[in-house]
């Protein structure tokens, strides 16, 4: 009964209708089923015959019941039954509904908003708080109607929920004797017990909490394969695969793996393999079937990684910590793939950004290469070093003076200097300098005009630390210093990889004084609450650049995009360290989500009785006698659809099955008629010629295929043999344009009107040539004309003049070629295959084979040869249609190889 | 009405002819019998006798070749070989649709076209009541009584006025159910034919093999009877029908005619046979 203590009723007073039933039963018994009918011709002899027995014939006692089931399923619904009972309030003053809706709660939201639903059903007229954690609370006691459309208008926000504000909002409200509900999302935010306690102290409360809470994603870590991901959830519990994919732009799926949560850990690692192309293309990472902000990582999309390539004078140094390649390789590992060789072999494999640490002079040859690379587009960033202080090339932004300056040396009377802060017009404007930087040795530049404008760095006493200058539509960008910390402790620090960073958006075509106003980061696009991208809303403010890295997540800042166009930060919920803890003990136990519901049952029960009642309705027919014709169609109608139901699945596998065939190998095909002798001479007839074609060329058609006009793919097959019929019926447009289309994209049709086997004619009046005329008469045909002497189809693979099958002379017609000129190859063929081959020699009969291989008709006139050249026709015709031109191409073949000195 | 539609009903109606015709012939085929002599002297082609030639004779008639062989000259007689006239009827009304799996109307044109190409074949003349021309011992005779059947449909149940010379014979395929069929042939007697009844009957007719709560309906007239135990009255209608089909017996045998009964059930070969030799045998 326990299924009966969870129905209730919405009108449980249409109940008492069930006391009509009896009565019901009653008149459904008095009142027959109306007798069937027969007709009867000696009615007359029946007439005034003593009917011995006229009392009604009882109605069939499971017809009753059935009756009576269908009434009292009508009258079950019309008392809008509910499964589950709606919860039942405490206390009798307002209803208040506190709400968590941070991103954890964005799973699973539709149990969420039914619960309230049922709660608002709940509460009748009772006045109702909404007070939601995460998006600001409407103020003061809402009625019924207004706080059902403020529920419905309530979304998870991408941002966590505060749950100190709504227990403050609350405490300061006065209520009397309020019903208090909690609506978790299941999560620990380090205020649970306070809110709990809090929300005890203004009435009985009920804590609700999902029975699996969200999961996250954390911050993807790159490595030069992919992206390492690292998914938490909140309690250990049995262990669970969990799918996580990449996802593009555009929001299609490049990648999905599975990450392992073990039992009882609540971390789950994986690894995403993509090649660079795809992994560029990658705009987030998340946990599929989470549907939460806190589920999706964002990735930076100035970061698109790019191919530098990496030159460094001085190869192999005993010491790697003291290598240039090595602090530039760390550098630019999170956002490039870094590439080491020679400057040729580097631009021979297409880096964008080319880094030439300490190369004083690029090597004459190369020097061309280089500048050609910078003019189209190319960025190329140089690091000062030994060598150069012996002086450069003209590749830098200014001219150098030759010999270093060193500061804070012992030689030196100046301290080590501290960079200035950047320009206005510097695109490493807005990054922060940390004080630890200084630079101890540089290369100065000769003073010019243009110094000012090209220095993008400078230190304190103004002398240019980094300085660049456009050429063509790339940049050349110098560092001062060396890209090891021997003459700076820059590469050391932060400020470093974020440098390199911005120069590498300079790859990407952003100029530099979109970078140059990257103080504060505008935001770009943002995520909802789902974790879905939107627009940024209105109340989305710009983030310092310098604050990005500390910023947290609120209604200010939600997660997603920060900055220009190709140099967005990603703000993600999640950060490395964070954990995802379930709620702490609140003091009383948790109601789930899914209890709360409650199903309405009316439609159910509705539709079942009135399925009863049909049925009904059909039995009383039977009883009538009216189904013994109708019935049986019926029955036949009802039985072929299910049986349709049932073969569709089947009869897709075939295609597909008919598709894998014809795809895997080439061959022969023919078009099915429906008539059985046409098509098993058919099949046959191209069973024999593939035994030839086996036997002769290094084609090896596998066995032929007969193919459905109306329903298969006609594009595996390059010739199709069709011969006509008169029995054959009319084409549907739709077909038409299906053999229009084919015949269009390259297949070659060979239409056989087999004409003295039809009749005794040749020619317009031959019933084959009547039929592909009724055939084609939709059909987009081409001119034709009798097949040329010099038509390739004489010269494919023998050299052949007329083409016998089964019955000799016909003329064969083919696609009009241009006319010859005088002095043209000896064989012509068009630029393509003709998609049309029509003839009436009954090839087919003249191939076909039985199965121990013997001929099944005889040639006439006859003779072996007139066999043979039907096999020669057909092997021509085969490679004519698999070689197109190709063959009309090999009689150039001894004046091309003259021409190419052999 | 254009002659397109004129045509096309036409050929609706006359489809169900050649198959019927073919299963006429066939049925006819199935049951060969000779022309059949008048077993007396008369006008005919078969020899019958050679009779001493007396004054009244006509010189011609005398045989030589018979003469020749004795004193005596001899008259060859021949065998009396006079065709006769048969006239059909079979009854059109709803009634006779009914019938499972073969309808009455059906087996009784089957049994009408075989009879009149075995008479055809045995020479008679073969005519059906209402047909255009007259009757003839052809197969355009049984086309045109094939015609008559498919042709102009009027449900009559009972053969309308017609001049029939007297003497001929009268072959009558119907259920025998509908009211006026002894008043129509106490008529066509008067016009001095010679009857031959054949009753089609349905199985169910007969046996009355219906049971529970059935309402019967007429084929005609919308008039109905229920019976709350169908099977409770099968002896009652059993006695009544055997009854009804006595009642047309005598009263053919009353006029000199004869009567037989034919099931659709049974094979119609039987019935075919049996009538020919009524017919064939007077």
């Amino acid at each position: 009964m326990a299924f009966l203590s969870q129905l209730s009723f919405g009108a449980p007073l249409v109940l008492g209708a069930l006391v009509v039933l009896p009565v019901l039963y009653w008149l459904l018994r008095v009142t027959p089923p109306l007798p069937k009918r027969v007709p009867f011709p000696p009615l007359r002899l029946l007439k005034q015959l003593p009917d011995e027995e006229q009392t009604p014939a009882k109605t069939p006692w499971w017809l009753l019941l059935l009756r009576l089931i269908a009434a009292a399923l009508l009258i079950f619904a019309l008392a809008d039954p509910m499964l589950g009972r709606s919860p039942q309030l405490p206390g009798t003053g307002p209803l208040v509904l506190v709400i968590d809706n941070g991103w954890g709660s964005a799973r699973s939201w539709d149990q969420r908003q039914d619960a309230i639903v049922d709660l608002l059903r709940a509460a009748g007229d009772r006045p109702v708080v909404l007070l939601p954690t995460a998006s600001p609370a409407p103020i003061g006691l809402l009625n019924a109607a207004e706080a059902a459309r403020l529920a419905r208008e309530l979304r998870p926000m991408p941002w966590p929920g505060d749950r100190n504000m709504a227990a403050a909002t609350l405490a300061k409200m006065s209520l009397a004797s309020p019903a208090i509900y909690w609506l978790s999302d299941g999560l620990e935010d380090g205020s649970t017990r306070a809110m709990a306690a809090a929300l005890k102290r203004k009435g009985p409360l009920t804590v609700y909490a999902p029975r699996r809470m969200a999961y996250g994603l954390l911050p993807v870590v790159r490595d030069g394969s992919g992206f390492n991901l690292t998914a938490i959830r909140p309690m250990g519990g049995t262990a669970e695969d969990v799918e996580a994919a990449a996802i593009g732009a555009r929001g299609e799926t490049l990648a999905v793996t599975t990450l392992h949560f073990a039992a009882d850990t609540n971390r789950a690692k994986g690894h995403i393999a993509l090649p660079l192309d795809v992994r560029n293309q990658t705009a987030r990472l998340e946990l599929l079937g989470e549907d939460t902000a806190g589920a999706v990582q964002l990735l930076d999309s100035g970061s698109l990684q790019r191919r530098a390539g990496l030159v460094a004078a001085a190869e192999g140094e005993a010491q790697p910590l003291l290598s240039d390649v090595y602090y530039i390789e760390r550098a630019l590992q999170p956002f490039a793939e870094v590439d080491k060789g020679t400057i040729s072999a580097l631009l021979a494999r297409h880096v964008t950004v080319l880094m030439l640490a300490d190369v004083g002079r690029i090597p004459g040859a190369d020097m061309e290469k280089v500048s050609r690379f910078v003019s189209d587009g190319g960025v190329l960033i140089r690091f000062a070093g030994d060598r150069m202080t012996g002086g450069a090339d003209s590749l830098v932004p200014v001219p150098l003076r030759v010999g270093g300056r060193y500061l804070g040396s012992a030689m030196s009377w100046a301290a080590p200097q501290h960079p200035a802060p950047f320009t206005d017009a510097s695109p490493f404007n807005g990054l922060s300098i940390p004080n630890e930087v200084t630079v101890s040795r540089q290369i100065l530049a000769e003073p010019s005009s243009e110094l000012s404008d090209r220095a993008w760095a400078r230190l304190a006493d103004g002398t240019p630390l980094i300085t660049a200058r456009q050429m063509g539509q790339g940049w050349i960008v110098l560092f001062h210093i060396t890209a090891s910390p021997a003459w700076s402790t820059l590469p050391l620090s932060g400020l470093y990889v974020d440098m390199l960073k911005r120069l590498l958006a300079l790859a990407a075509g952003t100029p530099p004084s979109d970078l140059a106003g990257l103080t504060s980061l505008p935001p770009v696009s943002q995520l909802d609450g789902f974790g879905r991208t939107m627009p940024p809303a209105a109340e989305v403010q710009p983030i310092a650049a310098k604050d990005f890295a500390r910023t947290e997540i609120s209604p200010r800042h939600p997660p997603g995009l920060y900055g220009a166009h190709g140099v967005e930060n990603a703000l993600n919920i999640l950060k490395a360290n964070d954990t995802l803890l379930p709620m702490q003990d609140v003091g009383q136990t948790l109601q789930s989500y899914g209890a709360l519901r409650t199903r309405a049952l009316q439609p159910w029960l509705l539709a079942a009785g009135a399925g009863l009642l049909l049925l009904d309705a059909l039995l009383a027919l039977l009883l009538r006698g009216f189904i013994p014709r109708m019935g049986a169609r019926g029955l036949a109608g009802g039985a072929a659809v299910a049986l349709l139901a049932l073969m569709a699945a089947p009869q897709a596998r075939a295609d597909d099955a008919l598709a894998m065939k014809a795809a895997l190998s080439t061959r022969l095909a023919y078009v099915r008629t429906g008539l059985a002798d046409v098509d098993t001479t058919s099949e046959q007839g191209l069973t024999g010629l593939g035994y030839a074609l086996r036997a002769r060329t290094s084609y090896e058609p596998m066995e032929p295929v007969g193919v459905d006009l109306a329903r298969d793919d006609l594009s595996y097959f390059p010739l199709l043999y069709w011969p006509m019929d008169p029995r054959e019926k009319n084409l549907s447009p739709a077909v038409l344009t299906k053999v229009t289309d084919y015949m269009r994209q390259g297949g070659t049709i060979l239409f056989d009107t087999r004409d003295l086997t039809l009749g005794a004619v040749r020619g317009a009046g031959s019933p084959g040539e009547q039929t592909l005329r009724r055939l084609t008469q939709g059909l987009d045909m081409p001119r034709l004309e009798p097949v040329p002497g010099d038509h390739v189809l004489t010269k494919a693979f023998y050299i052949l003049r007329d083409f016998p099958g089964r019955w000799q002379g016909g003329q064969v017609w083919v696609e009009a070629l241009p006319p010859s000129k005088p002095g043209d190859a000896p064989a012509r063929g068009g630029d393509g295959v003709s998609p049309v081959i029509v003839g009436g020699n009954d090839w087919a009969a003249a191939w076909a084979v039985d199965r121990t291989g013997r001929f099944v008709s005889e040639v006439v006139p006859g003779g072996e040869m007139q066999r043979e050249l039907a096999f020669r026709f057909g092997i021509n015709l085969v490679m004519y249609a698999l070689t197109g031109n190709y063959k009309t191409d090999q009689v150039h073949a001894p004046a091309l190889l003259e021409r190419m000195g052999r | 009405m254009n002659f397109a539609t004129l045509q096309h009903e036409a050929d609706g109606l006359s489809a169900g002819l050649p198959p019927l015709m073919v299963e006429a012939d066939h049925l006819a085929a199935s049951v060969s019998l000779g022309v059949h002599g008048r077993k007396r002297a008369g006008m005919g082609e078969s020899f019958w006798q050679f009779r001493r030639y007396g004054q009244h004779d006509a010189s011609s008639a005398i045989d030589w070749r018979a003469s020749a062989k004795s004193q005596h000259l001899f008259v060859r007689e021949r065998e009396w070989e006079a065709a006769q006239t048969v006239w059909f009827w079979r009854d059109a009304s709803a009634n006779m649709r009914f019938g499972k799996p073969i309808e009455k109307r059906a087996r009784a044109e089957l049994l009408l076209l075989a009879l009149a190409a075995l008479l055809v074949r045995g020479g008679e003349r073969v005519g059906f009541i209402g047909m255009e021309g007259a009757p003839a011992a052809s197969r355009m005779a049984l086309t045109r009584i094939g015609r008559a059947l498919f042709g102009k449909n009027p449900e009559a149940a009972l053969p309308p006025m017609a001049k029939m010379a007297r003497g001929s014979h009268f072959v009558w395929f119907s259920d025998f159910l509908d009211e006026g069929v002894e008043e129509t042939m106490q008529r066509l007697a008067h016009q001095g034919l010679k009857g031959h009844l054949v009753r089609i009957i349905d199985p169910a007719e007969e046996d009355f093999p219906y049971e529970g709560r059935l309402r019967f309906e007429a084929a005609m007239g919308g008039e109905s009877e229920i019976f709350g135990r169908a099977e409770k009255v099968r002896d009652t209608y059993r006695a009544r029908f055997v009854a009804h089909g006595e009642k047309i017996a005598q009263a053919a045998m009353k006029l000199g005619w004869t009567c037989t009964a034919h099931r659709t059930d049974h094979a119609p070969q039987r019935a075919l046979i049996g009538l020919h030799g009524a017919i064939g045998g007077l």
